[in-house]
């Protein structure tokens, strides 16, 4: 048994940036995006770690990562991405901003996924984020399984578990803290991934060297994307203004204090 | 003028849950003609629960593959709901099951989709967030049917009699099902996660790991204060992005915390009326997960905290060691 | 011993600064393609710290049609001022001399704003022409021409631990998980980079030359308030305040922000030198705080500067290896400038290693002396930096004569100066004594060590330095300040790079400058003698390197670090 697992994973400003909204004439955007450092999207990230260990545990396996993307800054991300692990990169130039409606981004994934040669459909998985730290929409993922005729979706997955016959178990994270366990059949199956269990790898320069050999190629090929689609009006953005008046209390003893936390812990 | 299809997904006893209320509420608060569709094992028993909501009609979808939560069948039958329905905007609750089937259905039905929504307005429009909850945008959109995922605890739920209505079956082409739900497992070591129930929200964070005054990490007796004070108050358990990190990279620090605890950044962002935030030095990526809890309050040793100052209504500048085993000990 | 992977390259590169940015555009341009990789211990090419403004010849001698709007936060130098900053709060220590300079400018009536404007810029300060830069986003728009080029790559997020040594040769670098052969490896790691400092501690430096002289730089960005009108472009150079040896710049970028910054050299012989809680008495200086009041933190940062400048020149090349920037000793102290420099002896290398190339001679010390070092002798980076080498001794002296002696050397082109020894920084009490009592000073040292803190806040205000008002915009603790913009990250499961080597001179220290002057309150008192540190907290500035008297700290390349492309 052996998987063709394609990742779909964008790029997004590193979590730790201050973020700020601006609007333009063609809609909102972020102040200063283009300097801001970014990483590939934590969820995809995952994803993509959890495609590499099941492709070392089912030899023959391959891994794909589409990523959509202004295609300097794919470059860019791409030199700490493929230290990670072992892919071959189906880069797209494109925005990568949240204000980009899930269908045209949608449309421009399935698009790059059509046109990956010697894709094997019976073999496929499709992975990706069930979240963004973009859109935060958990709805890309679902409208590229449509459009590539999957109706085995997982969303929130935590664990993918291949079986013996080929079907594989899956875990779902669902209202509660807990887990649907579901069994697929097999592929092709679309999977939107939580965290999984997979801590980061360390960068390893030898698996970014291998990768660097069709990621180079691949970026000098990029064509632009046309992520075009039912665009929401977007009436304001807005940082949220949420600064509470804290009070800082520095002079009761741990006795006053716990006795205070726990009188407001008990009331309604 | 604009339509109103208000889908919802039954709960196993055939009811219908607060968060489908909610988004009822939010449904019937529109004023447009107004349409339900509900989908499950059983419908009758929710039929009937919001029978007097106003709808002018009662589309349902039922049979035993309906009551699992599974994209192939969910997608189905929203689909054959809402084109039975023909309304111009859908509402429903936020739910996994829904977040998970509805992107799929707006897709199918050549239309556009909300998630995360947490308000509904005159026009109309929504109001979501970007970028993990940093900011907020109002949407309008032209694009029917318009999908609206409703967050829980953002708008009040509908309240109203029972009563007796009929329900018009809506018949649904399945693929061949190649997927089978085969049950719910909670996590292994017992103890909480992030449950939406729960009156508060006890925060740990990195701090819980570190060395302390003596020089020394105390993992067990952090251990021991946490999982006391979750049996004590049965508080949803969070943990920063830090921490989690931790214990995934199998460090023997707080081996009961998992990526289900974690809150911001690529965790939860929970709706709770309480969080006690313990031992964080909090940024904003991480504090985004603070944002729906109502009342904040948190212990640190530094007074300038992050997730404290500007964020939460009280911080205590103690040990949480210390506080945290005192309160144990007055919870009894 | 298990068999480490090993990879090879022509060429392997250690850092990615201004100097390998100018290496790698000229290699690039070369027409040669020799298989040339880089690696750069932060987390991405763009988290550089550095004030920037500067006279850009060997960076337009690259990119001759420069046009600053295509690099975010760029701007052509419009408008240059010298300030002398008098101290309207009364706690710096300025000398008898200094006072009553100061009391003469209030007779003739000459200050402004507490500051006096310099009536002319000298000419060695000047950046006519040049460019004023966030070092990041110049970073960040070097590596993404070169990168889209597919002559080079750069990989960021990977320290290089060490050379690799055979014999007395180079043969590549050392990374945690393996090694990379390369016929020359280029070393451009900075003034603390771990494989400098190896070079250094194998070959020893030419005789004469030493690294003595250091200064933390801190910065921050700010977004300035709606009420500035300062066109972009403007640079203010200025001295005197927060204390007398500090100095301090503040350029206006584009779109109404402001890079404002100081230094905090060695030779400020206070042990207690934060140079973040000076950084934020500076801007509140009235000159410079009506332009900053109502402004917004957009981040900061903080690095090393390796002042010893030609001084501390170690030997540029060796077989099979070549120094470059900052850590080659190309900063100019005398002009305030170090990113033109360092990019010049990138490009000077790689013309020779071109030339070499061309020709089939191998990287040899001999054949790299004949062509870059040959070119770097020639060059005005090497006859600034000779004029530059002693213009600051007098800081030794006290800060007249130092000024006196930079004046000189700049008017002089280095024949005159004011020469001058480094001392080593007193104990606490000694420098509080006859403000502070030698009691009180143990006691507060006492009271912060047990609360886990340095004793700089608690001592500075004890000396009449005003608390800061947090105001939680621009003004906030240094902790909040690195979750504004510059925030650190470091990737669990690496160890420690910053270790106390010798617990006994830990044990001897009163001073504890590693603690004080920690740029991002990573080192701390600890339990026993030895502190603590942090690796989360970590900025990589250096300081605690150059800061240890006893020299018992040891700073390896890690992962991680200040997390802001714009500064």
């Amino acid at each position: 048994m052996s998987y063709h697992i394609v990742v779909c994973g964008g790029i997004v400003p590193d979590p730790l940036q201050t973020l700020e909204p601006v609007m333009g004439p063609a809609g909102p955007s972020l102040k200063n995006e283009t300097m801001l450092p970014a990483v590939l999207d934590p969820w995809a990230a995952h994803a993509l770690f959890e495609a590499a260990n099941l492709a070392r545990n089912f030899a023959g396996s391959k891994v794909w990562l589409v990523s959509l993307g202004p295609k300097a800054k794919l470059q860019q991300v791409m030199m700490t991405v493929a230290q990670k692990a072992p892919f071959e990169l189906v880069p797209i130039d494109g925005p990568a901003g949240a204000f980009t409606d899930p269908v045209g981004v949608s449309g421009a994934l399935a698009a790059a996924i059509e046109s990956i040669a010697g894709l094997d459909r019976q073999r496929l998985l499709v992975f990706g984020g069930w979240e963004s730290a973009t859109r935060g929409a958990g709805a890309t993922m679902q409208m590229v399984g449509e459009r590539l005729g999957i109706v085995d979706q997982f969303q929130g997955v935590d664990s993918l578990a291949p079986r013996e016959d080929g079907s594989f178990e899956i875990l779902e994270r669902i209202e509660g803290g807990r887990h649907q366990v579901s069994v697929c059949a097999g592929p092709p199956a679309l999977v939107g991934w939580a965290t999984g269990s997979l801590p980061e790898p360390r960068n390893n320069p030898q698996v970014g060297m291998l990768n660097m050999r069709t990621i180079m190629p691949a970026l000098q090929k990029a064509r632009a994307a046309n992520v075009a689609g039912s665009a929401p009006q977007f009436l304001s953005v807005t940082l949220p203004r949420q600064q509470r008046s804290t009070k800082v209390v520095k002079d009761l003893s741990t006795d006053e204090i716990a006795r205070e936390i726990v009188a407001w812990i008990k009331e309604d | 003028m604009d339509t109103i299809l208000f889908l919802a997904f039954t709960e196993p006893d055939g009811s219908l849950a607060k968060p489908a209320l909610e988004a009822l509420g939010a449904a019937v608060a529109m004023g447009a003609p107004l349409t339900v569709g509900l989908i499950g094992a059983s419908v009758a028993g929710a039929a009937s629960q919001v029978a007097n909501c106003g709808a002018a009609r009662f589309l349902g979808v039922s049979g035993e593959e309906f009551g699992q939560s599974r994209y192939a069948t969910d997608a189905a039958a929203a689909e054959a709901v809402a084109r039975a329905a023909g309304a111009t905007i859908v509402i429903a609750a936020a739910s996994v099951r829904a977040n998970r089937a509805l992107p799929g259905v707006a897709h199918r039905l050549n239309g556009a989709i909300d998630t995360h929504v947490t308000a509904v307005a005159g026009g109309p429009s929504i109001a979501r967030w970007y970028y993990r909850q940093r900011m907020e945008a109002a949407v309008g959109r032209t694009a029917r049917p318009w999908f609206i995922l409703l967050e829980t605890g953002c708008h009040a739920a509908w309240s109203g009699s029972p009563g007796e209505v009929s329900v018009e079956s809506v018949a649904v082409a399945l693929p061949p099902l190649r997927t089978i739900v085969t049950g719910v497992r909670s996590p292994q070591s017992g103890v909480e996660t992030i449950r939406p129930d729960a009156r508060l929200l006890f925060v740990a964070g990195a701090g819980w790991t570190k060395k302390q005054a003596d020089g020394q990490p105390h993992p067990r007796e952090a251990t021991e204060l946490i999982l006391g004070f979750l049996n004590k108050t049965h508080a949803s358990l969070g943990g920063s992005k830090s921490l989690v990190d931790l214990s995934g990279e199998g460090e023997a620090v707080l081996p009961f915390m998992t990526h289900l605890n974690q809150i911001g950044q690529t965790g939860a962002s929970p709706r709770h009326p309480k969080g006690l935030s313990t031992c964080c030095h909090g940024e904003e990526p991480h504090v985004v997960g603070w944002r729906f809890v109502t009342e904040r309050r948190a212990v640190n040793l530094d007074p300038n905290c992050g997730w404290a100052r500007g964020k939460a209504d009280v911080v205590y500048v103690a040990d949480a060691f210390e506080v945290m085993r005192k309160v144990n000990a007055l919870l009894g | 011993m298990s068999e480490r992977p090993v990879l090879d390259v022509d060429i392997v590169c250690v850092g990615f600064g201004p100097a390998m940015g100018g290496f790698l555009t000229t290699l690039a341009r070369s027409g040669l393609s020799p298989n040339v990789i880089c690696y750069e211990r932060a987390d991405d090419i763009a988290f550089g710290v550095s004030g920037a403004v500067t006279r850009a010849r060997g960076i337009r001698a690259s990119f001759p049609d420069l046009d600053p709007a295509e690099i975010p936060m760029a701007a052509r130098v419009a408008h240059e001022k010298v300030l002398y900053l008098l101290d309207p709060v009364g706690a710096s220590r300025r000398s008898a001399g200094l006072r009553l300079a100061d009391r003469a400018t209030g007779a003739f009536r000459v200050a402004s704003h507490h500051a006096v404007e310099l009536p002319y810029t000298p000419p060695f300060l000047r950046k006519d022409g040049g460019f004023l830069f966030s070092i990041g986003q110049f970073n960040q728009w070097v590596g993404s021409q070169l990168m889209g080029s597919g002559a080079v790559q750069i990989w960021p997020g990977t320290p290089v631990l060490a050379p690799l040594m055979e014999g007395g040769s180079v043969a590549g670098v050392e990374l945690a998980d393996m090694d990379v052969r390369a016929a020359l490896t280029v070393v451009g790691d900075g003034p603390v980079g771990a494989v400098g400092r190896r070079l250094d501690e194998r070959f020893g430096l030419p005789p004469g030359h030493h690294p003595r002289e250091w200064a933390v730089g801190a910065k921050m960005v700010i977004d300035l308030g709606e009420h500035v009108d300062l066109a972009p472009g403007t640079v203010f150079h200025t001295f005197g305040y927060p204390e007398p040896e500090i100095f301090g710049f503040f350029y206006v970028h584009p779109e109404r922000v402001a890079s404002v910054g100081i230094f905090v050299p060695s030779w400020f012989r206070c042990p207690v030198r934060t140079s973040y809680r000076y950084l934020q008495h500076y801007i509140q200086h009235p000159y410079l705080w009506r332009y900053l009041e109502g402004g917004t933190l957009r981040s900061w940062g903080a690095k090393s500067l390796a002042e010893s400048g030609r001084r501390g020149e170690p030997y540029l090349a060796g077989d099979g290896w070549a120094r470059i920037g900052e850590g080659s000793g190309s900063t100019n102290v005398l002009t305030g400038s170090g990113v033109d420099e360092a990019w010049t002896t990138g490009m000077q290398l790689a013309e020779g290693v071109a030339e070499l190339m061309q020709e089939g001679r191998p990287f040899t010390r001999q054949n790299l002396e004949d062509t870059y070092v040959r070119r770097r002798r020639a060059s005005w980076v090497e006859a600034e930096g000779c004029i530059a080498e002693r213009a600051r001794d007098g800081f030794n002296r006290g800060v007249i004569s130092g000024l006196t002696g930079m004046a000189l050397a700049g008017m002089t082109k280095g024949r005159f100066t004011i020469g001058g020894e480094p001392k080593p920084v007193p104990p606490v009490a000694e420098y509080y004594r006859g403000r502070i009592p030698a009691a009180e000073v143990r006691r507060i040292q006492q009271e912060c060590a047990a609360k886990g803190t340095g004793a700089h806040d608690a001592l500075m205000e004890r000396a009449g330095w005003p608390p800061i008002a947090c105001d939680g915009k621009l003004l906030m603790s240094l902790q909040d300040a690195l979750l504004v913009g510059g925030k650190v990250q470091a990737a669990p499961g690496y160890p420690d790079h910053v270790r106390f080597t010798d617990s006994a001179a830990c044990e001897d220290c009163n001073a504890r400058t590693c603690v004080e002057i920690c740029s991002g309150q990573a080192i701390t008192p600890g339990t026993g003698a030895v502190p603590a540190f942090d690796r989360e907290k970590c900025v990589y500035c250096g300081a605690c390197l150059w800061n240890c008297p006893a020299g018992a700290i040891c700073f390896e390349a890690g992962a991680g670090g200040l997390h802001s492309a714009e500064n």
